[in-house]
């Protein structure tokens, strides 16, 4: 068995070596794009059952995050969205037969991280301005703006690490049950594996959207913050 | 453990393409079809609220004119009932008026009635009487009343002024002297003389008889008329039992 923290490079272009992971997130991305631009196309204002479902799942993520940052879901919807969206289906794509998650290697994981890390920044800056994303890291006071810093970076590290770390093992559990007891054992753990695969999602998505809204609330001037 | 920081990057590209892509076709459409039937649903609802409060307007003037029709119907009703008062007052007004117009009508036709019977029952009373008289004069010696009766002419004339007496005797063509029945000769030779000397003159006298007077002699003229008979007096007294009646 080859090592989970390994990457089977299919092929290169350039410098650039094109992984299976790569190969699996384009599909995604064909997949995903084709899809919604297939499922939009005729909008009404009385929906369809179709669109009825589209605009549920819109209306749940805007909940969620209005709950979460009490603001305005409309500028954090799409990046928001669509982490859950990709992460979700790229989990769940191991019940393909033949099919690998792209998140069950590191460096998918990470490029997410690396998206959560400089969304921070970006909706921080937008938000609160660039005196605002400064002013953030010096909450509660300025003693702590170095730990502020190495928490900013240790957050995001900890967010694809646990969300390599399930996945991966996940998949790796599988792949040694299923090679030693067949075919029909791995079925629970699969199920099992769907069932975390929603929860990382879940987890992934919300952490971005919490540690956004901390620099955003973080970054407010102090009157403003209070009330 | 090694991590290739092309896949990462190349990752994050995708992924970075992937939000961009899907906040065009999927998240953005979504929002705004939301937003459409929001909008859609808050216009629906102000629009009906306006048409509730149209209708609302609407039924309180249809109740202001239904209070209004029934405050209107209920003067006119008043109305009508002072106006079917008035009519029937006036009605029985006009009903007494003309009741009593002919109640006065039928007392006075009948006091008029009454009158011309009992008049009639005078005049019958009267004729009665005189024909009663008249046939008791008719019994009595003729030349002794008629005698008495030249008497009674000749003492009329002399009653009569001078004047009077003058202007019977110049009356042109003469006096009638009426009697009731035709005098002889003599008769009239008599009372010729008696007349021309109660009367100072000797006018034309032609005789005339005239038996309603039943006995006695009168001095007529075209306008004047010594009455001198029974049937004279016989006249006088009906003319006083029906004034008396």
């Amino acid at each position: 068995m080859m090592s989970p923290l390994e990457s089977t490079v299919l092929f290169s272009i350039g410098p650039v070596p094109i992984t299976q992971a790569v190969l699996t997130t384009w599909g995604i991305m064909v997949v995903l794009v084709a899809g919604a631009f297939a499922m939009t196309r005729n909008l009404t204002v009385r929906p369809s059952k179709r669109q009825a479902a589209l605009e549920l799942i819109v209306a749940t993520i805007d909940t969620q995050i209005t709950e979460t940052t009490g603001a305005a879901p409309a500028p954090y919807r799409g990046f928001i969205g669509t982490l859950f969206m990709f992460i979700l289906v790229a989990n769940w794509i191991s019940l393909i037969p033949g099919m690998e998650p792209p998140t069950a290697q590191l460096e998918t994981d990470a490029a997410l991280a690396l998206l959560v890390f400089a969304s921070v920044i970006w909706f921080g800056v937008r938000g609160a301005g660039a005196g605002g994303y400064l002013r953030s890291f010096t909450r509660p006071n300025p003693i702590m703006i170095p730990l502020n810093i190495l928490q900013s970076l240790t957050r995001v590290f900890s967010m694809f690490v646990r969300l390599f770390g399930n996945v991966m093992s996940g998949v790796f559990v599988i792949a040694i049950v299923a090679s030693l007891a067949g075919l029909l054992v791995p079925i629970p753990l699969m199920a099992l594996d769907l069932l975390t695969g929603l929860v990382q999602a879940y987890i992934f998505a919300v952490l971005a959207m919490v540690f956004i809204a901390a620099t955003i609330t973080d970054g407010a001037p102090t009157t403003q913050k209070d009330s | 453990m090694t991590i290739d920081f092309w896949t990462l990057g190349l990752q994050a590209i995708n992924v970075g393409v992937l939000i961009w892509l899907l906040s065009r076709v999927f998240w953005t459409p979504i929002a705004a079809a939301i937003g459409a039937r929001q909008t859609a649903t808050q216009t629906a609802l102000d629009d009906a609220a306006d048409v509730q409060a149209k209708a609302d307007a609407a039924l309180a003037d249809v109740t202001q004119a239904r209070a209004g029709i029934a405050a209107e119907r209920t003067a006119a009703l008043a109305e009508a009932a002072r106006e079917a008062e008035a009519q029937s007052k006036q009605a029985a007004a006009a009903a007494q008026t003309q009741a009593d117009t002919l109640l006065a009508a039928a007392k006075a036709t009948a006091m008029a009635k009454a009158e011309d019977d009992r008049a009639a029952a005078n005049a019958a009373s009267a004729t009665l009487a005189v024909a009663m008289a008249r046939k008791l004069l008719a019994g009595l010696d003729t030349q002794v009343v008629q005698a008495a009766f030249l008497d009674r002419l000749v003492a009329g004339i002399a009653e009569m002024t001078p004047s009077d007496r003058a202007a019977l005797v110049a009356t042109p063509g003469g006096i009638d002297l009426v009697s009731p029945d035709a005098l002889d000769a003599a008769a009239q030779a008599k009372v010729t003389a008696a007349v021309h000397k109660a009367l100072g003159g000797k006018p034309d006298l032609q005789f005339v008889t005239d038996p309603a007077l039943i006995a006695g002699g009168e001095l007529r003229t075209a306008h004047f008329t010594l009455h001198n008979s029974w049937r004279a007096d016989l006249d006088d007294i009906a003319g006083a039992l029906t004034d008396a009646a």
